[in-house]
């Protein structure tokens, strides 16, 4: 779950320390640490321990919206190409990486010592890894109970959620991303969506294989299979797509449609870590009880 | 004359048998589609309901659309192949379809409002660019029709690699743009056969009328010109009118690639002669065509799922069928038809002028190592800062440089190769290949910088075996070697969008390597690089006497003892390999390649020798520059360094081109 590609021998001793309840150095909590990842800067700013530099904070406001980056994280350009230059004269102690970024991994370790994650894996569900990963970080930076508490108030929040939801949970969902005005691409239960529906007592109605978490791009047509689940939107919606829709008379004689099942929710990671989850599990629960009360 | 006609009839009857085969295969198949649609998980009553929704807004509507779309991309191939005499040009060829891609995609992303306003207006503005600019490039060297295919592809490689960076700088656009670059037929209202149907009959009857002017456009320019015919306007209408239709199609179902290009061909096969046949013909098969191939993704699919979206699968049909084209291509370079512009310009300058030229390289290359963009702005880079900076600007600065190195010399070595100055090495398609490598060993291989390289290397030598055994074959000439290349680079750039409209993690990944970056070269690739610098162009210097008289042609070649055919294989072996190796280090698609070779001309370095090591200097020099503006314009953002070099060299090019074209008459 975790690749031990940085210090394994340092990792397995810290292990042993947090086994056996000790105390932690005091000087890992002021550790400057960087991350080339969005999962793991959106687990770290939830943590309280921002890093010091971040890439594509721009996108990351937009998309991931919470929780908010401070101003003084430096961006470092692109997820694809992250900026090494600016990354290094950000001077980390420790370099957070993930699977998505392996073919970069030795550039990093040049830079600091790199722990990698690797929360999306083809057929494996992040829900798990993500946890995982939130411990970690938190064993690392010295903040575990920190990291412990997080997780438990997520657990919470979803057991919170699955009550109010309860009166609904006989219909499915399926988390769709629009590509145009005729595709779109869906989440499975190997998504993070997916994990979420599970825990807040929903069933996924996109009930077909998906490898890596999502399947596209899918002819919108296939939606009538699923003409009495909640189709949950998620952004970004292309430009021009609602209004070709919205005069589509396959679209307008949908039954999700006709009976006010469509939910348009903000934008989330799709391939986030916990904060997205929990940003998920909100989001929808709101957009299901608001849609339930304009039915009446 | 009447005996001829009566042969044609003859010929005509007996394919007619071929003609209700072909169409009753495409009726079977849509009936197929028809009975196996996946049953509804529905009450009966609403089953009843979405059933006819399905069946009415939905499988009917798409498969009139592959009629449609079919018969359009059928016309409009004939007519771009009647136009510019030309038996391999198409859409797909002349880069109107990847013109109207990069169109699609700026504006998506930076311009919402244009999509919405007109989606179709902004596909005409980006197709019609790109045939202004593929026919610019052209028009003075009389539209030769490998040459101007040839720069088709090149443009439409540019436009892609354009596309790519802009989304990855948008990374959430990936999938919509990505599905419509596939090109896929999915519908879910009558809307798309409503806008194109009307388009298809005014076309048609358009077509009809310029029937007289198309008879004569395939005539001789001076015989059709003392018939009366005003050859200029004539051309123009004609190309007006399949630009607009294929256009059209573009902006409503995507790039839909090699339909234009397959249906004329297979026409011609089932023996249509005349422009009256071709017109019925063309437009007919074209549309049992896309129908066939739409209805085989669909069977060969799961419940909802389309095997491959239908634009990727015609190009995998495409590819090879442009191969098998190939031999119908007229030899219209003669051996002794070498381009004008490669005579020795008198002024042509020594070795020696080389010396400041390699001052200059070092100059920027010192440059670069010592300045740059930080927190705090710009500055310079010493003592400690220096040495801290080095192993990350060092590794990128070689790499860089000996891309562009490889890359000048793999770029002269097709020019003089093929004599054809738009060759370059990103037409072979060895640097596609290494993106399905990728793809494999992506999908194969457990994640790791082991794979990445793994799968590029082996991609890009295994399309190079392929292409060595190709050129291996006797009647193979150098032309034809290019069009393999680029039917080749075609298919493995229609697998690689196909795994990308999956919009997964791999595609982020092969949209990386795409827009190419030398970001990530360490030690390994620098060394990798010069290695490969030193492995490829020294025994090139060995071989000047091959490079000076294989562009004289093959006679003259084998007269002055030249084994020509031994020869060409080692020397396009060397392009191969060097093409290979840069495409690891900048990705596939910079005109490094194509534009070294130029600019070592223009400065005045005309022999063999002079121009191969100054094309060497020059393109380690421009990717240089290019890689430490491409870090510094938009910090701490960074350009691609492929694209930015193709940014700065193509415009020059094009400039040169028609420059040069116009001085030699």
């Amino acid at each position: 779950m975790i690749d031990h590609t940085g210090h394994p021998t340092r990792r397995g001793a810290l292990a042993l320390i947090g086994a056996a309840g000790m105390p932690w150095p005091a000087h890992a909590a002021s550790l400057r640490v960087a991350t080339v990842d969005w999962s793991v800067l959106e687990t770290l700013v939830a943590l309280g321990c921002p890093p010091v530099a971040a890439p594509e904070l721009r996108q990351f406001r937009e998309i991931a919206v919470e929780p908010a980056v401070p101003e003084e994280v430096t961006d470092l350009g692109l997820r694809g190409t992250v900026n090494f230059e600016l990354l290094l004269l950000s001077r980390p102690e420790l370099i957070l990486s993930s699977s998505f970024y392996v073919a970069s991994e030795p550039r990093l370790r040049h830079i600091a010592p790199v722990e990698s994650f690797s929360v999306y894996a083809p057929g494996r569900p992040p829900y798990d890894p993500a946890v995982a990963m939130t411990q970690a970080i938190g064993a690392r930076l010295g903040v575990a109970a920190a990291a412990e508490r997080y997780i438990a108030e997520t657990e919470a929040q979803f057991a919170v959620l699955r009550e109010r939801l309860k009166p609904l949970a006989a219909r499915a969902v399926i988390p769709v991303n629009l590509g145009d005005a005729r595709h779109f691409r869906v989440f499975g239960d190997d998504s993070l969506f997916g994990e979420v529906l599970k825990r807040l007592g929903l069933a996924n109605a996109w009930t077909d294989h998906t490898s890596y978490s999502a399947m596209a791009p899918i002819g919108l047509e296939a939606l009538v299979r699923v003409p009495e689940a909640h189709i949950a939107l998620i952004p970004p919606v292309p430009p021009g797509a609602m209004e070709i829709l919205a005069r589509s008379s396959f679209w307008n004689a949908l039954p999700n449609l006709r009976e006010g099942r469509l939910l348009r929710i903000g934008s989330i990671n799709p391939y986030g870590g916990l904060p997205a989850a929990r940003r998920f599990a909100r989001l929808l629960t709101e957009a299901m009880i608001a849609a339930e009360a304009a039915r009446g | 004359m009447a005996e001829l006609a009566a042969r044609t009839r003859r010929q005509l009857g007996a394919r007619s048998g071929i003609w209700a085969l072909v169409a009753l295969a495409a009726a079977a198949l849509l009936g197929a589609v028809v009975m196996t649609r996946p049953s509804l998980p529905a009450a009966p009553d609403l089953a009843r309901i979405l059933e006819s929704i399905l069946l009415w807004h939905s499988l009917m509507p798409r498969a009139v659309t592959a009629l449609i779309c079919g018969a359009a991309l059928g016309l409009a191939g004939m007519l771009f192949q009647r136009v510019l005499r030309n038996p391999i040009a198409d859409a797909s060829t002349l880069g109107i379809a990847s013109g109207a891609q990069l169109a699609l995609t700026i504006a998506s992303a930076y311009a919402p409002a244009l999509i919405a306003f007109s989606r179709e207006g902004v596909a005409q503005v980006g197709a019609l660019a790109a045939v202004v600019l593929v026919l610019g490039l052209n028009w003075r060297r009389g539209l030769d029709p490998m040459t101007v295919v040839l720069s088709g592809m090149v443009v439409s490689l540019v436009a892609a690699a354009a596309s790519a960076t802009v989304i990855l700088a948008k990374g959430e656009y990936v999938l919509s743009l990505f599905i419509w670059g596939a090109g896929s037929l999915n519908q879910q209202s009558w809307d798309a056969v409503l806008a194109l149907a009307p388009r298809l009959a005014l076309s048609a009857v358009a077509a009809t009328l310029l029937m007289r002017p198309l008879t004569l456009l395939g005539l001789d320019e001076d015989i059709a010109r003392g018939l009366g015919l005003t050859l200029h306007a004539a051309r123009l209408a004609v190309l007006g009118l399949a630009i607009w239709l294929a256009a059209s199609v573009t902006a409503e179902v995507g790039v839909i690639g090699f339909v234009g290009l397959a249906a004329p061909a297979l026409a011609r096969e089932l023996g249509a002669r005349t422009p009256r046949q071709m017109l019925l013909a063309a437009p007919a098969l074209g549309a049992m065509l896309l129908s066939i191939t739409d209805s085989a993704v669909q069977l060969l699919g799961s419940g909802f799922n389309d095997l491959a979206p239908t634009g990727a699968a015609t190009a995998l049909i495409g590819g090879p069928l442009l191969l098998w084209l190939m031999r119908r291509v007229p030899p219209t370079q003669s051996p002794q038809a070498v381009d004008t512009s490669w005579r020795p310009d008198r002024q042509a300058r020594s070795l020696v002028s080389l010396v400041p030229l390699a001052g200059l390289i070092l100059a920027v290359a010192t440059l670069g190592l010592v300045l740059g963009r930080g927190p705090q702005g710009w500055g310079w880079a010493t003592g400690t800062l220096f040495w801290d900076l080095l192993p990350f600007r060092g590794p990128r600065l070689a790499a860089a440089g000996a891309a562009g190195a490889l890359l000048g010399a793999a770029g002269c070595l097709m020019q003089r190769l093929t004599a054809n100055p738009l060759a370059g090495p990103e037409v072979l398609g060895v640097s596609s290949g290494g993106g399905v490598g990728l793809l494999l060993a992506l999908t194969f291989l457990p994640t790791g910088s082991f794979a990445v390289l793994a799968g590029i290397a082996g991609g890009s030598l295994a399309v190079l075996i392929v292409m060595l055994v190709f050129a291996a074959r006797p009647s193979i000439g150098p032309q034809r070697l290019l069009l393999a290349g680029i039917a080749m680079g075609a298919l493995c750039m229609a697998v690689v969008s196909t795994a990308m409209a999956q919009g997964d993690l791999r595609a982020y990944l092969l949209l990386v390597w795409l827009s190419g970056s030398t970001n990530r070269a360490g030690e390994i690739e620098a060394w990798t690089g010069l290695m490969a610098c030193i492995a490829l162009v020294v025994p090139l210097l060995l071989a000047i006497r091959w490079l000076d008289l294989l562009p004289l042609g093959e006679a003259t070649s084998r007269s002055l003892g030249l084994p020509v055919e031994r020869s060409r294989l080692c020397l396009a072996a060397m392009a191969a390999l060097a093409t290979a190796v840069a495409s690891l280090l900048v990705g596939p698609l910079s005109l490094i390649g194509l534009i070294a070779p130029h600019l070592a001309r223009v400065a005045g370095f005309a022999g063999s020798r002079d121009q191969l090591l100054a094309a060497i200097l020059i393109g380690c020099g421009v990717m240089i520059l290019a890689d430490w503006l491409a870090r510094l314009v938009v910090f701490p953002y960074q350009v691609p360094v492929g694209l930015f070099a193709a940014l700065i060299g193509g415009p020059y090019l094009i400039w040169l081109l028609n420059r040069g074209g116009a001085r030699n008459g």
